[in-house]
């Protein structure tokens, strides 16, 4: 079996590297570079603690993977287990992170509710008088997300698989007869076509002739200067949007939730800067002396129901691997997983929630 | 300190070996060479290495500083305080 994989973000490059391990010839398309997508622009912070119960049993393996994928790729992920806090202060968010930690512990989530006063003994500056509520999960953490993709995408080299970037798709040709992917000069024949494009995973699907409709959602992130460690957990204000975590060489990394834009765009706004240091500094007063090196946007895809689209669509030929919404990094690893076995087997029941036929 | 150990990068502390070795591994494209090696994204954000870099992947991969392109200048030119950010006007 040869496939062709579109986009060499978290998802298409977990596809293709346990494609490439089952013995299938794999070929991966990326419009830029590696990290150009989504993949390399979020934050990196990876719990089961999540809202939706199709997606828990996901975000559980892949935090397995997290420990056990860099030995098996020989590539430092940068992956730390320090836990993560998600905190509220309206009563609606209140209500629903309360719904959502029975969901996450009834499939087995190790999560909890602590007092805000007990998010100081994890964050030492924590003002708890700005949250009404909160929940904490010690097996969650944060990773790097560049080292992801460039160690995944080492796996797929070592396994024969051949990642071309700055190489956009620009024909795909499914149903009977020959199928493939035209990209560049290059016609590359192929029994399946797996779409795992994030944000451009829309315009893929429709130069193959399926409509796909996933929403696109835009990001906003800023990084500060370096300091020491100091920041162990990841954490998510969900009343405001904001997260906040530190990564490895120092720099305090946060953002606001996405909201759904018409088209691809990421440009920075000042807009953002204003909020998110207003929140912030509410949350960590401290942190109001460093300053803010360097902010970016990004583009992801959310499927129309919030739930991920991965599947066969009604052409075998042609599989969905796209909108995983905000939590891409989360469940990306073991939804590619998952896939390869659906697109070797022909069929895989736990993917049954993200069909593509659903709609 | 001998030729071998040129610093480029100040701020994340690089040295010219240490960018060659990136390119060699194959991070070959300046995006991916800033990320790979942390260059450009200290508290200069390239104000100092970004010549340096183009300069090295220029002479290592034989391709012009045209081709080769710069890195995508992100907001805010020097750093700003959260403190005096939070000050600022929403839309």
């Amino acid at each position: 079996m040869r496939v062709a994989v579109i986009g060499a973000g978290v998802m298409g490059l977990s596809t293709a590297y346990f494609l490439a391990k089952s013995g299938v010839e794999v070929k991966v398309f990326e419009q830029k570079y590696l990290t150009y997508g989504a993949s390399g622009r979020n934050s990196g912070g990876i719990t089961a603690m999540l809202d939706r119960e199709e997606l828990i049993p996901f975000a559980m393996r892949s935090l397995e993977m997290y420990e056990n994928l860099p030995s098996e790729l020989e590539f430092n992920f940068l992956f730390r287990m320090d836990g993560y806090i998600k905190v509220a202060d309206r009563d609606e968010d209140v209500e629903r992170l309360e719904k959502s930690l029975n969901l996450q512990r009834k499939l087995g989530v190790d999560a909890e509710i602590i007092e805000p006063q007990e998010i100081r003994d994890l964050i030492p500056d924590f003002n708890s008088s700005a949250v009404t509520f909160a929940v904490f999960s010690k097996n969650s953490g944060v990773v790097f997300p560049w080292p992801v993709v460039w160690g995944l995408a080492k796996g797929c080299r070592e396994l024969g698989v051949e990642i071309k970037t700055h190489t956009k798709v620009h024909d795909i040709t499914i149903g009977e007869g020959i199928r493939g992917v035209k990209a560049g000069d290059e016609f590359f024949e192929a029994d399946v076509i797996v779409n795992s494009a994030g944000a451009w995973s829309n315009e893929m699907s429709r130069i193959a002739g399926i409509e796909l409709g996933n929403k696109i959602m835009k990001e906003e992130i800023c990084v500060t200067e370096s300091i020491k460690p100091y920041l162990d957990p990841y954490l998510l204000d969900v009343s405001h949007g904001l997260y906040i975590s530190q990564t490895s060489r120092g720099e305090i990394v946060g953002g606001i939730t996405g909201r759904e834009v018409e088209k691809i765009e990421t440009k920075s706004s000042m807009d953002f800067l204003v909020k998110y240091a207003r929140r912030v500094t509410q949350l960590i007063p401290k942190l109001k002396g460093l300053s803010i090196l360097r902010q970016w946007s990004g583009v992801y895809d959310e499927g129309k129901d919030g739930l991920p689209v991965v599947g066969f669509s009604k052409d075998e030929s042609f599989v969905q691997a796209n909108g995983l919404g905000h939590w891409g990094m989360t469940i990306g690893l073991s939804l590619g997983k998952e896939l390869a076995k659906l697109i070797i087997k022909g069929e895989n029941p736990k993917l049954k929630p993200f069909s593509p036929e659903r709609f | 300190m001998g030729k071998s150990r040129k610093i480029v990068c100040r701020c994340e502390d690089l040295t010219e070996e240490e960018i060659i070795h990136a390119i060699d591994e194959g991070y070959n494209d300046l995006e991916s060479l800033k990320r790979y090696t942390g260059a450009t994204t200290g508290a200069c954000q390239g104000k100092g290495c970004l010549m340096h870099l183009i300069r090295i992947l220029s002479q290592k991969t034989k391709r012009s500083p045209e081709e080769i392109g710069v890195t995508t200048q992100r907001p805010p030119v020097n750093p700003v305080p959260l403190l005096i950010l939070s000050e600022g006007d929403t839309e």
